[in-house]
């Protein structure tokens, strides 16, 4: 610990517990941990803690609730919602060092791993065996399956696969007064009573800490197609998307990017996508391979009835990672037209996509903002990407209006204002706009019951009568966004 | 006893109100699980929901309808559109009931359990408050997942009387094969076999069906399609002499789904009726164990869903019969690993436990009760 560092009395009693090289205070390195993939929701926490296992956690949570300080659950840190962040000074408990694969059991296909394994670590771990961990993520590669199920993350093979709640089949939780709870943690896909494993996953942190999670393992799709439709008109894209499942298809993925995300991309990456499309859809069909090509003919058909003006398809595994490689680098492509975005992830009933892409594109320009769509349309998860300037604080204000004015409309619709990403403390001001008082209510009163002090990342999820994070109000033109007040 | 029949929202909260003040616990047992945990309080208010369709979005694939509608009527109506809702139950059975039992079948192997589709849900809860969670969309994760972790929560947590449901397109065809054997065991191994290639089924169950073992693997689909997997199935099969084909069917879902309640119909008049769930591999090992205590003792039925590794098991027994079968029970679970749950005991047998959770589990879901119904209204006692 350096000599500058900050001299909370929590952090000698987590260094006793931990050792010196698990306990971050330096106030550089803390800034490293001052927010998550949300850039706009800020806060610099007392210490960052790694402890190893679940015994470890649950003796650093009984410290830092006794130093009355907040516990923030973190994997890799990236999640987009702000769900990670350490508002009132709180301590971080980090699982990145939780990394073991504790058991893998290919005949009943269920692994135990701790929450800090990296989601591709544990399918790369398996590649052998035909199985893998379905749920992938964008950030798959860095993300943990500890994060992961916190956040019930989703990704681009959801639609016919699922997503991270569906293949947790148990987990063990520390919970704010450091005991370990495990539930249905035998590996089987049954248990006694309501599921609770299901109410931690995208449970955001709030309720406990993951620490151990039992994953289902499925089979690996052996055989598929994958094609890519050009359309003159975002519309006709988002009536194909709904057609084709209307049809009764489902297949494991229907991605779609607009036009100036295409754009984006072929100039950052030449895939040989026309730039003068408004939007592409990339289809993936998984299954039985004699049955694919039929399926695939049905889709064409759909997306050729809806004006689609290029077809292309594949069933080379080479042109198909080619084409995925487009899909999942489309965020990394949009650095090149502005230094900060925040993206949004509505979720709405997939007959509706046409009609919310047109009007988030009205709203968008109405706010003066550039956007961008890159998202699930076959789940009907829609990601607009809002550029904008994160040290001008009137354009983060106008990017958190617009963003706002996007998810009330996804609401009217039938939708919700997160598919994926969670509500961390990014859209904690719409919740009551999706849920009644009765509901709300509900939901702070099972954060009681397993948190009765609120000291497991209050303020994150639901909104918190003791800790209010106010975005939309910044405290100081510096900290745009990062506005706090401590009721 | 009367049975006050429910349906709206507003009536099971006002019902739940008035029980609040009477202190008099409301209780719903369902149709086809009167026997699953302990017995309700003697002094009590029967409630059953009833209801029908609320809404469907044919191109959504989404339907919401009153948790009192009966699964067989869902299904009439959403055939009208080449739909269904891909869980395999009595027809009789409420949507609620399915829910909050976690009612699954042979099905499940394909297309998940009513945990996989349920969007959102709306619930009474022990105030008298209307609680609505998720949505209609198909992913959601804004709030807690209430919807989910209602499923099997067996009525205790709030009457759930609203839900939204993911529906599947109909299947052209059903074709399913039946392969017998004299001992269940290589079962587990053929079905893992299967998952890995084209064979892989969307059903899968076992029974016993004197003199053998019966494994019914079903594939769903164009008929293209299905005689690929079937194929696919044989060629498996030929590394298992011990197994043969011995009945192929082929049919629409209508015709599968009567096969499916033939196989379960016995559960409804078992006076003893158990669950046990063990890892999915010694399923098969289960399925024997239990059978040489049927040939000593008395006759069971036994059928069990290998890829999750439940076996149902039971018939008409005595009280002394139930007993040692639950003695018997207990020692597979200590051999295998897994739980059992008793649906049914001869007189409530209150020497049979009805089903054994973690207690750490325990521990939370009683706080969570208590946050949910906090007077203990609702079905107070049956497992918590």
């Amino acid at each position: 610990m350096p000599a500058s560092a900050p001299t909370h009395p929590v952090i000698p009693e987590l260094i006793r517990l931990l050792g010196p090289d698990a306990v971050l205070t330096d106030p550089q390195e803390l800034r490293v941990y001052e927010c998550d993939g949300f850039p706009i929701a800020k806060g610099l926490p007392t210490a960052v803690i790694f402890p190893r296992d679940t015994v470890q956690v649950a003796q650093a949570v009984g410290i830092i609730t006794r130093h009355n300080l907040q516990v923030i659950p973190r994997g890799s840190g990236t999640g987009l919602a702000g769900g990670a962040v350490a508002y009132g000074s709180g301590v971080i408990v980090c699982t990145s060092r939780m990394t073991r694969i504790e058991s893998i059991d290919l005949d009943n296909r269920v692994a135990v791993v701790q929450a800090g394994v990296l989601n591709t670590a544990l399918s790369d771990a398996i590649l052998h065996s035909g199985l893998r961990f379905s749920p992938d993520p964008s950030s798959q590669r860095a993300s943990t399956i500890g994060g992961n199920a916190a956040t019930n993350a989703g990704g681009i093979n959801t639609l016919k696969h699922g997503v991270t709640t569906n293949h947790v089949l148990g987990v063990e939780f520390v919970t704010a007064q450091g005991e370990i709870v495990q539930t249905r943690a035998t590996g089987l896909y049954d248990g006694v009573g309501p599921d609770l494993p299901a109410l931690l996953c995208g449970s955001e942190g709030i309720l406990g800490i993951l620490t151990r999670i039992w994953c289902r393992l499925v089979p690996i799709p052996r055989h598929f197609r994958t094609m890519y439709a050009v359309f003159n008109d975002s519309q006709a894209a988002c009536r194909s998307v709904a057609d084709v499942i209307a049809a009764g298809l489902v297949p494991a993925s229907m991605e779609m990017m607009d036009g100036q995300m295409v754009r984006v991309v072929e100039e950052a990456f030449h895939y040989g996508f026309p730039t003068d499309a408004q939007a592409l859809l990339l289809i993936e069909i998984d299954g039985v391979e004699r049955t694919l090509d039929g399926q695939l003919q049905q889709v064409v058909s759909i997306c050729k009835h809806n004006g689609a003006c290029d077809i292309q398809h594949c069933s080379d595994p080479t042109r198909r990672a080619e084409l995925w490689s487009a899909r999942k680098r489309a965020f990394g492509a949009i650095g090149r037209l502005a230094r900060s975005y925040c993206t949004q992830d509505a979720c709405l009933p997939r007959s509706a996509l046409a009609k919310a892409i047109k009007e988030i594109t009205e709203i968008g320009r109405r706010f003066g903002i550039t956007l961008s769509n890159v998202f699930h349309a076959g789940d009907g998860n829609v990601h607009p990407i809002l550029l904008f300037d994160e040290d001008n604080p009137d354009e983060v204000q106008n990017t958190l209006r617009c963003s706002e004015e996007i998810l009330e409309y996804c609401i009217t619709l039938g939708g919700t204002i997160t598919g994926e990403h969670g509500v961390g403390v990014e859209k904690l001001h719409l919740m009551p706009k999706l849920f009644s008082p009765q509901t709300l209510r509900t939901f702070t009163d099972i954060k009681t019951a397993l948190d009765p002090g609120h000291h497991i990342n209050d303020g994150k999820l639901i909104p918190s009568d003791t800790l209010h994070i106010e975005l939309m109000q910044p405290a100081t033109p510096r900290s745009p966004g990062g506005a706090m007040v401590i009721g | 006893m009367s049975t006050t029949a429910l349906t709206y929202s507003q009536d099971i909260a006002e019902l739940v109100r008035k029980s609040r003040e009477t202190k008099t616990p409301l209780v719903d047992y369902g149709l086809a699980h009167r026997g699953l945990g302990h017995a309700p309080p003697n002094s009590h208010t029967a409630i059953q929901l009833t209801g029908g369709l609320i809404e469907h979005h044919v191109p959504d694939m989404t339907v919401r309808a009153h948790a009192g509608m009966k699964l067989g009527e869902l299904q009439a109506t959403l055939r009208e559109n080449n739909q269904l809702l891909p869980i395999d139950a009595d027809d009789d059975l409420s949507l609620g009931e399915i829910l909050t039992h976690n009612v699954y079948g042979a099905l499940r192997q394909g297309f998940g359990s009513v945990r996989d589709l349920v969007l959102g849900l709306s619930f009474i809860d022990g105030r008298g408050d209307d609680i609505a969670v998720g949505g209609r969309t198909v992913k959601n994760v804004a709030g807690l997942d209430v919807s989910r972790f209602m499923v099997g929560s067996l009525g205790q947590f709030g009457i759930v009387h609203t839900v939204t449901l993911r529906t599947s397109a109909l299947p052209p065809q059903a074709t399913w094969v039946e392969l017998t054997g004299h001992d269940p065991g290589p079962f587990d191994a053929l079905v893992r076999a299967a998952l890995l290639t084209d064979a892989n089924p969307q059903l899968v169950d076992c029974r016993y069906d004197a003199p053998r073992w019966v494994l019914r693997m079903g594939y769903l689909g164009k008929s293209a399609a299905t005689a690929v997997q079937v194929r696919s199935l044989e060629t498996l099969d030929d590394a298992h002499p011990d197994l043969h084909v011995t009945h192929t069917g082929h049919g629409d879902m209508r015709d599968l789904t009567r096969e499916l309640s033939i196989t379960r119909a016995w559960r409804r008049t078992a006076g003893a009726l158990v669950k046990l769930v063990v890892p999915p591999n010694t399923t098969g090992r289960a399925c024997r164990l239990l059978k040489e205590w049927s040939d000593s003792n008395h006759p069971l039925h036994i059928d069990a869903l290998p890829p999750f590794g439940c076996v149902m098991t039971g018939g008409h027994l005595s009280a002394e019969q139930a007993r040692s079968l639950d003695r018997v029970v207990r020692d597979v679970r200590r051999s295998l690993g897994g739980f059992a749950v008793w649906h049914a005991r001869p007189g409530n047998d209150p020497s049979i436990t009805p089903f054994s959770p973690e207690p750490s589990e325990m521990t939370v879901l009683r706080k969570l009760k208590h946050a949910l119904d906090p007077d203990n209204l609702l079905n107070p006692g049956r497992m918590l």
